[in-house]
């Protein structure tokens, strides 16, 4: 007599590219360092949820020597920003992070030549951080404040534009061999399950989820996108399911298209693994869609090792998980008879 | 019918008012009293994003006719703190990151303080039934679980108030967890997202869709829809300026279904109206006859000889085959010690982002027709729509407002066409937003696919050969069909290097609803496979699963599927920290599962009984309730 709960354990690695597939990915930024010693990026597309604009706000205040906080973010108006394309392809780090480095970087340089040029120092010897501009091995030392003034009362205003190019090509029509990205990141989960013989319900008890994103900007975030991601997965591994009967679905609310809640949440154990991209400044590179991959099939794995059954028709309902067991119970019947 | 007379208190003013008695408490607070910060996210009850407290118990106000309310004191997200200022429990969601897209944040957060309401000393596991009725798709829930134990902790003074402000910065904002600068406008619910915005004389759309999966189209009668009062302009295809056509790949699908529907839900006529109980009205108004049509609902189907054809285009219902090769897979099968065969399949699946569409369109003083909306692609919508409308790129101007979860299930411009052409015809603004049903039929869903794996190894667990083939159910329009097909193609055999390589990937056209973007983009249909496949081969050959991983595993110099050459590659020390972290117990997984020893950690929940969970709460209110 088998035991009515079962536990198990499974594992799944994956891999996954960054930004556009198979083309040539770009994005373009504007920056300036403001009035007051505050920040100005404008660039054409940012948070669809993902926590990018504060990625961003992080990304120009290191570049400009300011806090993040400082940073305003125009974005997201095609008449009034430059191109940075679509917010998807786990490509809002990388392309649009890069590029808005890269712009903040400009326009640092230039309000670093006007102070030099006033301090009579090397413009390599001038550090930035935090809101205060100061000259290594000296005693010239300004806030970001005065900084702008002082080059704005020079007739120059501090500003900087930037594209990012990620070179990824087409695919081959016959082989398919190319090169369809710059950068990948690989990750594993583990799944430990719980299934109940008698309901044939599957609750996941705990997730182990490493991911390489090149250089976490913001960790906490990073992790925020990871557990999405697994409970995304969840989802798809054991409950979600769009039906439709001769093209009419029968799922067409939240009460027919079950999604994952609160109780159905594993205790998820981020793992962060930093593997720098040498291809680009920030060294970063990306978790939005790489976080779903694994989850389902580790979960699969581990319905396996906890019963014996091996689903890989998905989702793993309460109904196959039961159709498997007695299926698997009748096999085992004709084996012994 | 008449009007209703009501009276009450909300958020601690007296509100004296009309309302209509169609309405419910959430549209007198959304729509009389521009308290948008309380949500529609499905209508019915079932998601939370609408959660109010009245008379102190937390409710759905989509589920409570207004009239019901009269009378009673109704706080909303807007009233939890005093302007400018957030409650402890907002300002730990946004000290731990709990709001992504922050759409179910308003929700969430009344259902957290109801929690801490109920029950100051709540546990986690109480916590978590108590938040039970709120879904949220984006966060996996986790940092919201931290944040209400956080906020739980500095009510009771267990933990000092600091916890919740920004953490001090080291040497560097790269890597630091700055908390997310746009938490505060979210958990106040003081965001606006496209359908919170009001724009003065603005409009009403609401759009009549397809009953049928394929039907031709034999007329269109829209002339009792205009004649009725305040009804603007009512739009079909014959309305569109310029060319028509849109599509991330291929620009199949037109604004409005044109000559024929190809599936349930797709749209068919448009109606803008001073109000949306006029605009539905109309639309119920327009009398359309199909000739209905053979329609194929199986992938399986569409490629047979004399399968209905859906689009002249592509008479093979083809929308795109990805074919890679490598090496030579008869000679890689012929080395092999052991083939395994086997079938996988993954369902369609819903984004659920917890904001349905929404968008405003409008004509500026300069002629630029502009389109606020939730789109993850704006520059490619703008290119799509100055065809469309046949305008100059300039006079077209595509905005990107708050996006309540995308997930990919955004990047179609399924309804932007419409709004933009109900404009152009009124030079009114006029607004749509979706109900969560229309979500559901119109919207694009991750692809349902099968596939065949043949896989060969050496006793060593070296992979000596793949087989992949690949086929996945489209639907009606291409949206983002190929480059899912590609993404999976490229993807589809793992992190492992295989010298002999045959994939293919196949979408087809079917009737049923589009499949589009949906993050991964094919990745995991295809990877699911492969993962399972690597287990079943580790149990074939007595192998650990992590040790039949490393021998096949992507390294610095291996050649990938598309055979271009890796110049870093992780996953070694991947697989090294997830066996660490997990105590992982190395052997073959052979169903040892109830043998293992590394189960049941302190970095696992507990399995859950539902009912089980509450605690007896505190009688009477304590000073930590009422700060919450």
């Amino acid at each position: 007599m088998m035991e009515r709960k079962l536990r198990g354990r499974g594992i799944a690695a994956s891999w996954y590219g960054i930004a556009r597939t198979a083309t040539i990915d770009r994005a373009g930024a504007w920056a300036e360092i403001d009035d007051g010693g505050t920040g100005k990026i404008v660039t054409g597309v940012t948070e669809i949820g993902e926590g990018i604009l504060t990625v961003l706000a992080q990304i120009a205040a290191e570049e400009m020597g300011i806090r993040p906080e400082d940073v305003t973010i125009g974005d997201n108006d095609t008449a009034r920003a430059p191109e940075a394309a679509h917010a998807g392809a786990t490509r809002q780090t990388y392309m649009i992070g890069n590029s808005v480095a890269l712009a903040s970087r400009e326009a640092r340089s230039a309000l670093f030549a006007e102070l030099a040029d006033h301090w009579g120092v090397a413009v390599d010897t001038l550090k930035a951080f935090n809101g205060e501009v100061w000259a290594v091995e000296t005693n010239q030392r300004v806030s970001m404040k005065d900084a702008v003034k002082i080059c704005k009362a020079r007739g120059v205003v501090p500003v900087g534009s930037a594209s990012f190019t990620a070179h990824g090509t087409g695919l081959d029509p016959v082989d398919g061999s190319g090169a369809p990205w710059q950068a990948y990141v690989f990750g594993t989960q583990v799944a430990e399950v719980e299934v109940d013989t008698y309901t044939g319900e599957v609750q996941v008890l705990g997730i182990w989820a490493v991911h390489d994103v090149g250089r976490a900007i913001n960790p906490r975030g990073v992790e925020g996108q990871i557990e999405g991601g697994v409970v995304q997965g969840l989802g798809q591994a054991l409950m979600e399911d769009y039906q439709t009967v001769d093209g009419h679905t029968t799922t067409h609310g939240f009460a027919k298209y079950i999604l994952p809640t609160s109780l159905d949440i594993p205790q998820i154990n981020c793992t962060i693994v930093e593997d720098p991209d040498p291809l680009s400044p920030l060294r970063a590179k990306g978790i939005g869609e790489p976080a779903l991959v694994p989850t389902a099939p580790a979960i699969m794995n581990a319905i396996y090792d906890a019963i014996g059954v091996r689903i890989k028709s998905l989702p793993a309902t309460p109904e196959k998980i039961l159709q498997a067991l007695r299926e698997r119970h009748a096999a085992n019947q004709r084996e012994i008879a | 019918m008449p009007k209703l007379k009501l009276e009450l208190q909300v958020n601690g003013r007296k509100v004296s008012r009309e309302a209509e008695p169609h309405q419910r408490l959430l549209d007198f607070l959304r729509d009389d009293l521009n308290l948008t910060g309380t949500k529609e996210g499905c209508g019915a009850g079932e998601c939370g994003t609408c959660s109010v407290f009245v008379d102190g118990k937390l409710v759905k106000s989509c589920l409570m006719p207004v009239a019901k309310a009269a009378g009673t004191s109704v706080q909303t997200i807007e009233g939890l703190a005093a302007p400018g200022d957030l409650t402890p429990v907002q300002k730990a969601f946004h000290k731990t990151g709990a709001s992504q897209c922050g759409y179910c944040i308003p929700g969430m957060v009344m259902a957290a303080t109801s929690a801490l309401r109920e029950n100051p000393n709540a546990g986690i596991e109480e916590i978590k039934e108590r938040l039970g009725g709120n879904i949220c798709r984006c966060t996996g829930y986790t940092k919201i679980f931290e944040a209400v134990e956080m906020a739980r902790d500095v009510i009771a003074g267990e933990m000092p108030a600091a916890v919740l402000e920004e953490d001090a910065v080291g040497e560097s904002f790269i890597g630091a967890n700055v908390r997310r600068l746009d938490a505060p406008s979210k958990v106040s619910g003081r965001l606006k997202y496209a359908a919170d915005m009001k724009m003065p004389d603005m409009l009403q759309m609401q759009v009549l869709r397809s009953p049928h999966a394929h039907a031709r189209i034999m007329s269109i009668d829209t002339s009792a829809a205009e004649a009725m009062d305040g009804v603007a302009c009512v739009i079909t295809s014959a309305d569109v300026p310029g060319k028509d056509g849109f599509g991330v790949f291929v620009h199949d699908q037109p604004t409005m279904a044109t000559g024929k529907v190809r599936y349930v839900g797709e749209a068919v006529a448009a109606v803008a109206a001073e109000d949306l109980l006029i605009a539905r009205r109309a639309v119920a108004a327009i009398k359309v006859e199909y000739e209905p049509l053979p329609g194929i609902f199986f992938a399986e189907d569409a490629r047979k000889p004399g399968a209905p054809v859906l689009h002249d285009y592509a008479p093979d219902n083809l929308v795109k085959h990805i074919p890679i090769r490598k090496g030579n897979v008869e000679a890689g099968f012929a080395q092999a010690d052991i083939i395994l065969e086997d079938d996988f399949s993954t369902q369609q699946v819903e984004h659920g982002y917890l904001e349905p569409e929404a968008g405003i369109a409008y004509v500026d003083a300069d002629d630029v027709v502009v389109v606020i909306s939730p789109s993850q692609n704006i520059s490619h919508h703008r290119h799509m729509l100055a065809e469309i409308i046949d305008k100059p790129i300039n006079k077209v101007r595509f905005i990107m407002s708050p996006v309540g979860g995308g997930f990919g299930g955004k990047e179609d411009m399924i309804y932007q066409g419409m709004l933009a052409i109900c404009a152009m015809k009124t030079h009114r603004p006029v607004q749509l937003n979706f109900t969560r049903e229309e979500s559901i039929i119109a919207s694009a869903k991750r692809h349902p696919s099968k596939v065949h794996y043949k896989l060969g190894l050496k006793k060593d667990g070296r992979i000596t050969a793949i087989e992949f083939s690949m086929l996945s159910d489209g639907g009606a329009y291409g949206m983002s069909s190929e480059g899912v097909m590609r993404k999976a193609a490229i993807l589809s055999c793992g992190p492992y290097e295989v010298d002999n390589l045959k994939i293919d990937t196949v979408a087809v056209y079917t009737n049923n609803t589009p499949s589009g973007a949906f993050r991964t983009f094919g990745g995991m249909q295809a990877q699911f496979a492969t993962e399972s496949m690597m287990d079943m081969a580790a149990e074939a050959l007595g192998m650990d699963p992590f040790a039949i991983r490393r021998v096949n595993m992507m390294k610095v110099g291996s050649r990938t599927h598309t055979q271009q050459e890796l110049t870093t590659a992780s996953l070694d020390r991947v697989l090294d920290a997830a066996e660490k972290a997990s105590r992982w117990e190395s052997g073959p997984p052979t169903v040892r599962g109830p043998a293992r020893k590394d189960m049941n950690g302190p970095d696992t929940r507990k399995p859950c009984t539902l009912g089980a969970r509450f605690e007896t709460a505190t009688p009477g209110p304590t000073e930590a309730e009422k700060v919450a």
